[in-house]
């Protein structure tokens, strides 16, 4: 196996390409999903209804589940650790 | 000769923690190893466990972080070479067949892990059923694949291998299951697909 590429600091998205990076731009942080079309990153609300959204279309998980999940995930990435808990 | 940097040296050992706590849960199992195990070891004090873990849970959540970067990252490499529905399947199971023993470990123990590890994993499984469900798309296009929604599409699959690792024992005695099943269970998930 190869060793741990760059991945998004809000997601965890895995980053390879230039596309998957925000704006093309590989010294980004943030993914392409995670960003608004300027390169700013996305409200947490957004990144963790997205999120979630994935969770649900890709492994039929339930809602409250998916997002339980996602949140617990978005709580370890450097753009929201620190976010006071809700 | 080069001087190693205290950062380095601090980074080098954390390394080392992770690797050796990842081959101990395979080992082991998580709920079977305990930090005083994988300090022993990695040839270090239990208390430098802790310089760069503060709590077990942590050390464990660490350790998934990294399996599941270089899980995606092999999937992905993997996944260049054959973007078809069986390419997919095979760079799949090619991938868990690296780390079989772990993989088995999160398969048996996965629910009673903390929620972010599970999220780790469900990460890879999200990469996993885009790439089938867009090689799916291709096949139904030209009408050689049933219409199967995506999540059904990967939880038929998931489940299948999960089985089949989950009781290697039965299955494999003494050998990878992968290795010995992977192709039978390509060929059968192949078949129940396509019309």
């Amino acid at each position: 196996m190869t060793d741990k590429c760059a991945s998004c600091h809000s997601c965890g998205f895995p980053m390879e390409k230039d596309d998957d990076f925000a704006l093309g731009d590989r010294s980004q942080p943030y993914c392409c999903f995670c960003v608004d079309s300027h390169g700013a990153l996305l409200p947490y609300e957004t990144v963790l209804d997205a999120n979630a959204k994935h969770y649900v279309q890709s492994q039929g998980v339930s809602a409250g589940a998916a997002r339980s999940m996602a949140a617990a995930l978005l709580a370890t990435m450097p753009a929201w650790r620190d976010r006071p808990a809700a | 000769m080069a001087r190693i940097s205290r950062k380095e040296q601090k980074a080098a050992t954390e390394q080392r923690l992770v690797d050796t706590a990842m081959e101990f849960f395979a080992a082991h199992g998580f709920a079977g190893s305990n930090t005083a195990d994988v300090a022993k070891a990695a040839n270090v004090s239990h208390g430098t466990v802790f310089l760069h873990f503060p709590t077990r849970e942590a050390l464990v959540l660490r350790v998934l972080d990294v399996f599941g970067d270089r899980l995606s990252v092999a999937f992905k490499t993997a996944m260049q070479e054959d973007l078809s529905l069986e390419g997919v399947l095979r760079a799949h199971l090619s991938v868990l067949r690296e780390c079989e023993d772990f993989y088995a470990r999160l398969v048996q123990e996965g629910a009673l892990l903390p929620p972010q590890a599970r999220s780790y994993l469900f990460i890879l499984h999200a990469s996993v059923s885009n790439r089938l469900h867009l090689a799916a798309l291709v096949d139904s296009a030209a009408g050689n694949m049933r219409p199967i929604k995506q999540h059904l599409l990967f939880n038929t699959w998931i489940a299948l291998v999960h089985y089949y690792i989950a009781h290697a024992d039965i299955f494999a005695p003494g050998d990878s299951v992968i290795a010995t099943k992977g192709d039978e269970l390509v060929e059968h998930f192949l078949n129940l697909c396509r019309k």
